[in-house]
């Protein structure tokens, strides 16, 4: 939470103005209309007040209400077109300003995270982006066309007010005048108080939500370990948070109407005060203080309006900070570069250094040489760096130092969409997205035919249950399904790759959730998909991994050893251990 | 919706003091108006001369605005104190309830709309509610009040104006109808675009690995403009009441001058004076309509969140007693066990009968959809068997109520469920009034020290929510030292060192065999290497019991065993 002050002409502010920048002709254009309205609320009660004054002044004479009807007729016209003009204006704000901030900026938001570097998503919660998402962009679109139209029409409406004001009489003017600047600085400092709040308020909302979510996900530990109380006691002290800035924004927001009510009625009785003086001097004509009466209570209603507009802007502010900082995160840059086809597969890292953090080196000065159609098995304890490796050839995550080829090109030039779509990878975390069976199996393959998709779950050993399944292929699946296990997840995602054909693997712990004599029928098929292929294969279960044609030895992110399996044990080091280790639990 | 209200009963005296001051400023805004007649009357039409009595009224305005405001801002204090300890109330009852529901309503209900339950509809309701707070008691105050005073001052002129406010409501009621459907509409499509979008952050890997960002981007930009369509036509069909509403009550203002002009040649005993206050009257009333329409607008949308929440907080659940006397001694009996998921067709579990000595170490093994985790969620009372029984010390679980169970049963889950929050936190769940030195020492043995000592903070380190910035393996290990640190006569580790290197394990499991020493311990695993060295292993497959006893005896005499070893091993070096 920031600490610096909250000013009400920031940044922020300049940055909205940027932004609406495509839709200033449609802006420019609600700035007449609303010059309609102000005229249509300017006029009305002057031939209102006018048409009563003539009730005042009715001498007895029969035919008053007729002589009244040409009048009541304009007014019903101006009536009638204030109405249509308010709706008009209204349409054109919710449909180009409403849509412009509300849809486009989802619409970016959406887009953004097709580039943003995948570290960013790695640390930060999805309930953090996806409360950007929804409701920061949400608030910014409840309340910025209002705002909009409220600053136009409460300042072009002042403007016209205060020049009626002057040409009725300037002191009376003057008076009233000098009061404005106090009703609007108060209602901008209450507004700028507020918007502190208001930021506590989003960031407090993030993190309620982040924990909502954390704790229906983790519902099985909590009951576990009879947690409910403490959890209680958790979500209660972030809920007491959030209750306390809420509070405290909402009092502040909403007490700037009223003091702006009581400076306008200071104001009603300074005229008073100083029109009945100058009444009484004889300086002024009684009608002249009634008109300017009559201006001066118009005031209030624009007056109250901006200062409300005030406040709902710095809400807008607060939301807009945390859609404007995710929109500016640093994107991966694009590159265009590609390796050259039909490609071999000979994968070369020279010298490569990586960290995730700082302080922590995690890979250090790693060089590895694959051949074209060599099977590699990185084997190694718990954090050496294994899925690293594969983070770096996806490259998911870029080198800090050295490099990794491919077929001799660098691939740090070339497009990560090129170097990916050389690469099949099946994940321990397997991933379904909401849709059918064979969608989430075609997902590397969107044009593949339903016998293709039928082949490849064969082979992956899933067709016979997804015959099960209700609606068999067609049946509607999820990341959150209970109709399929863990290790059907995971056979639909070797499917998947199997189904995708690429001439390069990635095998992390792809069958870590398979049971063992599935996984021997799947090693058929496997084996078809790794013939040929240059894979990297990364599993706990050493056994899985003996026929590999090199075995890397990863310890603390350096290669320890390397070989085959035959040679390895023979060496009898960290690869003997780890071997042995497994049949001495 | 009117369940809900019992959550502002705590506040009834906040509420009486709020509408009190309410009350007290609107018959101040009520009065202005005539104060401000009669300067004009006394000051400008008057008599001049009548200087002293300009001042003396114009004190007393200034009394009654002073008066005003503080009333408002007391007000004002009390209807956002309600809003707001009436949204943190009615979340901590969501929160509560959540918590206290069988695993069977989570899961009818979904994580997704749990979530968006607890946020966001919440939230709807409070910005409701707070709307409610300030108009509810002034918006009835001042229609009645104007319409009170313009009927004193002319009762025909007053019903020129009361014609149009069922034409008013009328419109209200029908554009309400057609708001609510359009506000379903966008409210589902939000849901889709929530759900979406966290699918896609959760598989971010897979969908870059495949290329299908623009995919996943067209899905969400589906979605968005769904709901924009719909929310922008509910906006602007909203924006129809305002205008039209002000078209009618002008009209009534026409209308009063024209027949007011007529009642004044007729001599109904009226003053132009009269006509004027009319004329302010009407505004009051006029704005007034105007709040109370959004309020009625606004119903169908807090219906919508209310009936959403208040399906979590009205479900039945019963808060389960912990029996803190009752102490397992370790022993375990199924008899005839059978468990079916509600709408499978299969059995998860089918008739398994097993005996699990006290403080013997044993394993059950069986390979995907054996029913190793249905097993566990017997275990620890998660679930409740649909047939046999589940016995501890020869007494029908059934008799104990689960969190009675689970206090005697520690497990370290499957799925690693970590919380934002320091790694010692993390595991100090497991037994909340553990000592530093006891979490340090569930830690060691958990071999998290040497995670730890690369971090600055060691056991200080800070976890994202779901512990997100940490790997697999690590949350693993924090999850079993949680399990460690809780002292009970039972341990499940179910599959918990899957995403450890065997090293690791090896580490893990002779630290761990040393400290939980006479407790019972079930181990689930796939792998075979991991149970083989148990007092006994229990075969799973296929929801069956198929084998029961010793490494060596199973080899003997249960194929499927046999099978499993050799795939593992890759036939049999040991």
């Amino acid at each position: 939470m920031t600490k610096k002050k909250e000013r009400l002409f920031d940044r922020t502010l300049l940055r909205l103005v940027q932004e609406a920048r495509p839709i200033r002709w449609w802006l420019a254009l609600s700035v007449l209309l609303c010059g309609v309205i102000i005229a249509c609320a300017v006029a009305g009660p002057e031939l209102l007040g006018g048409l009563v004054d003539r009730l005042y002044a009715w001498d007895g004479q029969p035919g008053l209400g007729k002589s009244l009807e040409p009048g009541l007729l304009v007014l019903l016209g101006i009536y009638v077109a204030q109405g249509l003009v308010t709706y008009g204006n209204q349409y054109l704000l919710n449909n180009v300003v409403s849509r412009f901030f509300t849809w486009r900026l989802r619409i970016r938001i959406s887009d953004k995270l097709q580039r943003v570097p995948i570290s960013y998503l790695d640390k930060t919660p999805a309930g953090e982006i996806i409360d950007r998402l929804s409701e920061d962009v949400g608030t910014m679109g409840m309340t910025i066309h209002g705002i909009i139209e409220i600053l136009f029409t409460g300042f072009l409406q002042i403007a016209i007010i205060t020049l009626f004001m002057f040409l009725s009489d300037w002191r009376l003017a003057l008076a009233v005048v000098a009061f404005m600047p106090l009703s609007l600085l108060l209602s901008a400092r209450l507004a700028t108080k507020s918007e502190k709040y208001w930021n506590d308020m989003f960031n407090i909302g993030g993190d309620l939500y982040a924990m909502a979510e954390e704790n229906v996900t983790n519902f099985s530990a909590m009951k576990a370990f009879n947690l409910e109380a403490h959890i209680n006691e958790r979500m209660a002290q972030i809920n007491q948070k959030h209750n306390d800035v809420r509070q405290k924004g909402d009092f502040l927001g909403s007490i700037v109407q009223p003091v702006i009510t009581f400076t306008n009625a200071l104001c009603y009785i300074v005229i008073a005060l100083l029109g009945g003086w100058l009444v009484l001097q004889k300086l002024l004509p009684v009608g002249t203080v009634v008109t300017v009466i009559l201006f001066a209570r118009q005031f209030s209603t624009p007056l109250e309006r901006i200062a409300g507009g005030l406040s709902q802007l710095q809400q807008a502010k607060a939301a807009a900070r945390r859609v404007f900082d995710l929109l500016d995160l640093d994107e991966e840059a694009p590159l265009s570069g590609s390796v050259p086809r039909p490609v071999t597969g000979e994968i070369r890292f020279e010298d490569v250094n990586f960290r995730y953090v700082k302080e922590n080196p995690l890979i250090q000065n790693l060089s590895i040489h694959v051949k074209p159609g060599q099977n590699v098995a990185i084997v190694g304890p718990t954090g050496a760096g294994k899925t690293t490796i594969v983070n770096l050839l996806m490259r998911f995550y870029d080198v800090d130092s050295g490099r990794i080829t491919i077929d001799g090109q660098d691939v740090s030039v070339c497009s990560r969409d090129d170097t990916r779509s050389l690469f099949g990878m099946v994940l321990q975390d397997t991933w379904l997205f909401e849709g059918s069976v064979a969608e989430n199996v075609a997902y590397g393959k969107p044009d593949a035919t339903r016998e293709q998709i039928q082949a490849a779950c064969r082979h992956a050993y899933c067709d016979r249950f997804i015959r099960t399944l209700p609606q068999g292929y067609d049946t509607k699946i999820s990341e959150d399904s209970t109709n399929i296990s863990s290790g059907q997840k995971q056979l639909l995602t070797i499917a998947r790759a199997l189904l995708a054909d690429r001439r390069l693997l990635i095998l992390d712990e792809a069958t870590s959730n398979v049971d063992t004599r599935t996984e021997i029928l799947i090693q058929k098929a496997m084996d078809r998909l790794m013939k040929d292929r240059t894979c990297f294969i990364i599993a706990h279960r050493l056994s899985t991994i003996v026929d590999a044609d090199l075995i890397l030895v990863l310890r603390d992110g350096r290669i320890v050893e390397q070989g085959t399996h035959k040679a390895l044990l023979a060496q009898k080091g960290f690869y003997y251990e780890l071997y042995q280790s497994q049949y001495a639990i | 919706m009117k369940k809900l209200l019992r959550f502002l009963l705590p506040y009834k005296k906040q509420i009486a003091l709020a509408t009190l001051f309410m009350l007290i400023s609107v018959v101040c805004n009520l009065t202005l108006p005539t104060i401000m007649s009669r300067i004009l009357d006394q000051g400008v039409y008057g008599s001049a001369g009548s200087y002293a009595q300009i001042v003396r009224s114009c004190l007393w305005m200034l009394a009654l605005a002073g008066l005003s405001l503080g009333a408002v801002l007391a007000g004002y204090y009390f209807a956002t104190r309600i809003t707001a300890f009436f949204t943190r109330d009615l979340r901590n009852a969501m929160f509560q309830k959540i918590n206290e529901m069988s695993f069977e309503q989570v899961g009818k209900l979904g994580t997704a709309a749990l979530v968006t339950r607890m946020t966001h509809d919440a939230g709807t309701l409070a910005w409701a509610a707070g709307l409610l707070c300030g108009s509810i008691v002034i918006i009835p105050l001042m229609f009645l009040g104007g319409t009170l005073l313009c009927m004193q001052k002319d009762f025909y002129l007053s019903l020129i104006m009361l014609a149009t406010v069922p034409l008013v409501l009328g419109l209200v009621l029908i554009l309400s109808k057609k708001l609510a459907s359009l506000w379903e509409i966008s409210d589902k499509y939000f849901d889709v675009q929530n759900g979406l979008m966290r699918e896609r952050i959760r598989g971010i890997r897979v969908i870059r690995a495949f290329s299908r960002e623009p995919r996943e981007h067209e899905r969400i930009y589906a979605a968005i403009t769904e709901m924009t369509g719909h929310m922008i036509r509910a906006n602007v069909t909203m924006e129809l009441i305002a205008p039209i509403a002000t078209v009618l009550m002008n009209l009534a203002v026409l209308g009063i001058v024209r027949f007011g002009a007529v009642r004044l040649e007729r001599g109904a005993g009226l003053s132009a004076g009269d006509i004027f206050a009319v004329i302010q009257y009407v505004s009051i009333v006029l704005s007034s309509l105007i709040s109370a329409m959004w309020a009625i607008i606004m119903l169908p949308h807090a219906r919508v969140a209310a009936r959403r929440i208040s399906e979590i907080t009205e479900t039945e659940t019963t808060p389960e007693a912990c029996d803190e006397s009752v102490q397992f001694s370790g022993e375990i009996t199924l008899e005839h066990v059978s468990f079916r998921y509600e709408g499978a067709d299969a059995a998860a579990l089918e008739d398994i009968s097993l005996h699990i000595p006290a403080g013997s170490r044993v394993a059950v093994i069986g390979g995907t959809g054996s029913g190793k985790s249905t097993l566990v969620s017997l275990l620890l009372a998660f679930r409740r068997p649909t047939e046999g029984t589940v016995r501890f010390d020869g007494v029908d679980a059934a008799e104990y109520s689960g969190s009675t169970i689970r206090r005697n049963v520690s497990c370290a889950l499957q799925r690693p469920m970590l919380y934002a929050g320091t790694i010692a936190d993390n595991i100090r769940m497991g037994d909340l009034s553990a000592s530093d030195a006891q979490v340090a020492e569930a830690a060691e043995i958990a071999q998290l020290s040497g995670l730890i000592s690369r971090r600055e903070k060691g056991l200080g380190h800070v976890l994202t929510p779901s512990g997100g910035n940490i790997s697999g393996g690590q949350k693993q290990r924090v999850s079993i030292a949680r399990a460690i640190v809780k002292q009970a006569p039972i341990y499940i580790f179910d599959d918990s060192f899957s995403a450890l290197d065997f090293l690791t394990e090896k580490a893990l499991r002779t630290a761990l065999n040393e400290r939980i020493r006479g407790r019972t311990q079930l181990i689930i695993s796939q792998r075979v290497t991991t149970a083989m060295r148990s007092d006994r292993i229990f075969v799973l497959d296929q929801g069956r019991l198929v084998g029961a006893g010793t490494h060596r005896e199973l080899l003997e005499s249960c194929p499927i065993y046999r099978e499993i070893y050799a795939s593992q091993t890759g036939g049999g070096a040991a």
